[in-house]
């Protein structure tokens, strides 16, 4: 799916050597620039007229009863429940993991850890959840896991990437003015990896956010319950709207990613 | 010149190529990119294009094949308008070689030098027979690199490749835009001589774009000098160049030096080369050490069985094996017949036997030249060149 | 475990086919598709940026956003799965073959030129060859995506095995329902390893020893 591996991809066939220079490049590309405008216009423009259709559309009772606003506003807010529920465990779980992984003794088992990540991002999306749901039944909760599951590979993979990029002269540099080595990795190292970091954490978030929209098949909400109904009554209307509320909130989503991957990017690099 | 004595024995394989009013105008620009540029390049010469970047020289060079279409004017090659003929095929006629060889580094060496051949439709046959004289021709051993790709050659043999397929399928002209531009000054130096040599067989009409005055001055049969808006300066044989430059911007171009540049005029041809004992390669060392011992030589040089030279042992190295051994050819310094005196004292500098061994066409062996002939030269120029002055101020003294 | 799978050991195996079937024809007319657009992109320079935001745009939409979007159009089926996997499969392959194109040396391209290649030539003998390990890399990345691409879009009921997980879902509680969900899921994943297997294979065979890494 989609959900599987967005904007991993082309830094994957680039390989990494070519992942860090761009995502801690200074210069802001017209195409950073197109991404941080077209989303939002775009979400914008196309909620407007969803919106008006919403209120002028001559809609059946089973219609009305689905698109009441009220229930299109938890949806929405499960859906985004989900999202950050699962981006934050997977950032407090990938990027310590990853660090640890780039210390000393563990540093021989991150290219496992990496492979296991790997193979684990194989696996499609909807099957992770549906047999976390049969093994721990439905909910909230659960899809909570399987999207963090999900989510990990990206800032697991990004972290390391990100520190072992690092100039090993600057580490030096570091050690030399008498730093220990928790000094050097939360003044020298972390920062210089935040960027790379982060646009692991977007990636993520984009992973998350499209695979919470599978989360109603083990009722556990989201924008995916509109869709899933629609499917189901075979009512286009109810398959319109949950797809483009859907597709609405991951552009939303991944906006917030660069934004977030922007304003956190340490000044001077 | 010895060099066309010499060669016009050969068959001229180029043909004549005249630009007529021939101007380049770029839409924007306030000035013509070339401005009605007219030059014969008679058939079978190499005429080196020279002038400061932005002149209009590789604009030039490129409205040849029509890489850049002219705004107005024609070309003729061997009398036909280049525009007549669809550039494909026009291109296909013309041989383009440029900096650095470039070559296309998915393809192997043989694939590269193929290119033209098999658009133009040849048989497989013909196509690997003439990729392996080819790369005997520019001095590759076809059987060692033609499997090999560009990235496992040195620069200078990416070059010789370069040349090899500019001449792949026989075209009359060849267009050569920095030709040795992106290598060393010494592969630089082999890569101009091996090109003389090459051209002393061929004949072929080259239009040979670079920067470097000197290296216009060895190649070219003739030298056009261009100014901005490739308005030509001067066009003239170099001794013609460097002994009347037509004006301040060519004296100024050729440069201060041009009196040492005299000494880049003469080449190694000209000059009478020793002849030391040879032997061939396999043969018994007993005879070979005995002529060597009564001609009073302490070296031999070892020849191949295409007479070219392999190796260049001391006594004491051959008498130590039964049988005369060449090491690979690559590890032997040596000087083409078309080397000038500049590449000779160089290369002699830098050389174990204060001589060098100088080859001619396809590296066959002719001789050995040694440090006091080349200096004897000089010393014999600059004397006639002080006596030439001296008359010269004595005959103003007169007219005065 | 054993025995279910012994039992349905054929189906199983074609629904595998089926499923590397659909990936295998979608990453194909995905590539050609992407190479196609990417050639327009190379030739107007302006388009890059274009190119590269559609692009991640696409790749941000939810795969299962866009099958509720082509189902009022195509219907339930393997003609909605198929354009889905089509859609993700072409954006990877799209993204590489621009900044493919893009590194080929301009130089090579002139001289190609200047030797008489025409266009065409200049594309498949040239462009093509040195931009496609990158575009190769793209492909590789597509076979991936596209393989949990195929398993969502079973759920309209696209080819492939998919609809194991499906079953298992609407089966939950049932004997064989974590069966058919491992089936399904596990499946996915061992065709997804041999296809990149195989890709890694297609790449020493079609990416020039002269420029492989």
């Amino acid at each position: 799916m989609a959900d599987t591996l967005p904007a991993q991809p082309a830094a994957d066939a680039l390989g990494e050597d070519e992942l860090a220079p761009k995502s801690s490049a200074r210069v802001i590309t017209r195409e950073m620039v197109l991404m941080l405008t077209v989303p939002p216009v775009l979400v914008a423009a196309v909620f407007g007229a969803f919106v008006w259709w919403r209120q002028t559309a001559d809609l059946d009772s089973v219609e009305a009863q689905q698109l009441r606003w009220s229930e299109l506003r938890s949806l929405g807010w499960e859906h985004v429940q989900l999202t950050v529920v699962a981006a934050l465990i997977v950032v407090a779980i990938a990027v310590p993991l990853g660090i640890m992984l780039t210390r000393g003794r563990f540093r021989a088992a991150s290219p496992v850890v990496i492979g296991i990540a790997n193979a684990g991002q194989a696996a499609p999306s909807v099957g992770l959840i549906v047999l976390l749901f049969l093994w721990l039944d439905g909910g909230f909760w659960t899809a909570i896991w399987a999207l963090s599951l999900y989510g990990i590979l990206p800032v697991l993979r990004n972290t390391i990437v990100g520190i072992q990029g690092i100039d090993p002269t600057l580490v030096e540099a570091g050690r030399g003015l008498g730093m220990t080595s928790a000094m050097t990795l939360v003044k020298v190292e972390l920062p210089l990896a935040v960027p790379v970091i982060m646009s692991g954490v977007r990636t993520a978030l984009v992973l998350i956010a499209g695979t919470a929209s599978l989360a109603c098949f083990i009722d556990a909400g989201g924008l995916g319950e509109i869709l899933q109904t629609g499917i189901t009554l075979f009512r286009f209307s109810l398959m319109v709207t949950g797809a483009v509320l859907i597709a609405l909130i991951a552009l939303l989503i991944e906006w917030l990613g660069r934004v977030l991957e922007l304003a956190t990017r340490p000044k001077g690099i | 010149m010895t060099q066309t004595d010499q060669a016009s024995e050969r068959a001229i394989s180029g043909a004549e190529l005249r630009l007529e009013n021939v101007v380049k105008r770029y839409p924007g620009q306030k000035t013509a990119a070339v401005e009605s540029l007219s030059l014969t390049i008679p058939a079978g010469e190499i005429v080196a294009f020279v002038g400061p970047s932005g002149c209009g020289k590789t604009t030039t060079l490129k409205m040849i094949n029509r890489l850049i279409e002219p705004t107005s004017g024609t070309i003729l090659i061997d009398g036909k308008d280049i525009s007549q003929e669809s550039a494909t095929s026009l291109r296909r006629k013309i041989g383009y070689v440029i900096q650095g060889g470039s070559l296309f580094p998915h393809m192997s060496v043989a694939a590269n030098v193929a290119v033209v051949p098999k658009m133009l439709g040849w048989d497989a046959k013909k196509i690997s027979a003439r990729t392996d004289e080819l790369l005997d021709l520019v001095g590759l051993d076809p059987d060692r690199y033609r499997d090999r790709y560009p990235r496992e050659l040195s620069g200078g043999q990416q070059q010789r490749v370069g040349v090899a397929r500019g001449l792949a399928a026989d075209p009359p002209v060849i267009l050569m835009d920095e030709p040795f531009g992106a290598v060393d000054p010494i592969t630089r130096q082999r890569l101009q001589d091996e090109l003389i040599s090459i051209q002393r067989e061929l004949r072929k009409t080259i239009v040979c774009v670079t920067h470097d005055i000197d290296e216009a001055i060895k190649l070219g049969d003739r030298i056009l000098i261009l100014q901005e808006g490739a308005t030509i300066a001067q066009y003239d044989t170099p001794d013609a160049i460097l002994a009347a430059p037509a004006n301040d911007f060519v004296h100024d171009f050729v440069g201060a030096g041009s009196s040492l540049k005299q000494l880049s005029l003469a080449r190694v041809r000209s000059l009478d080369l020793v002849h030391p004992t040879t032997a061939t390669v396999g043969e018994d060392t007993g005879p070979a050490v005995r002529r060597a011992e009564e001609a009073g030589d302490d070296a031999i040089v070892v020849l191949d069985d295409r007479g070219r030279p392999v190796a260049w042992p001391w006594l004491r190295q051959v008498r130590s094996n039964d049988r005369v051994k060449g090491s690979p050819r690559e590890n032997l310094v040596t000087l083409d017949q078309a080397a000038t005196l500049n590449d000779a004292l160089d290369t002699m500098l830098t050389a174990a036997h204060s001589k060098v061994i100088v080859t001619g066409d396809r590296d066959k062996y002719l001789g050995v030249l040694d440090f006091e002939t080349v200096t004897e030269h000089m010393r014999r120029t600059e004397r006639e060149a002080a006596e030439h002055q001296l008359e010269q101020q004595e005959g103003a003294q007169a007219d005065g | 475990m054993w025995e279910f799978i012994s039992e349905r050991g054929d189906l199983i195996a074609y629904n595998a086919l089926q499923h590397a079937n659909l990936v295998l024809q979608a990453v194909v007319v995905a590539t050609v598709l992407a190479v196609g657009i990417a050639v327009v992109v190379d030739r107007f320079r302006f388009l890059d940026p274009i190119a590269n935001t559609v692009s991640a745009i696409g790749l941000t939409i939810p795969s299962f956003a866009l099958v509720g979007l082509l189902l009022p159009l195509t219907m339930i089926g393997a003609l909605t799965a198929f354009i889905c996997v089509v859609f993700y499969a072409t954006l990877p392959i799209l993204r590489n073959a621009v900044v493919g194109f893009a590194q080929v040396d301009k130089t090579l391209i002139e001289s190609a030129r200047g030797m008489g290649m025409s266009d065409l030539g200049v594309l498949l003998r040239v462009r093509l060859p040195l931009a496609w390990p990158v575009i190769h890399a793209g492909v590789r990345t597509s076979v991936q995506m596209s393989m949990g691409i195929a398993a969502i879009a079973a759920y309209v009921l696209g080819p492939g095995l998919g609809g194991y997980i499906f079953t298992g879902l609407s089966q939950a509680g049932g004997v064989n329902a974590v069966n058919y969900a491992v089936v399904g899921t596990v499946g996915i994943v061992l065709v997804a390893l041999v296809a990149d297997l195989l890709m890694l294979l297609l790449g020493r065979l079609t990416i020039s020893k002269g420029i492989r890494a």
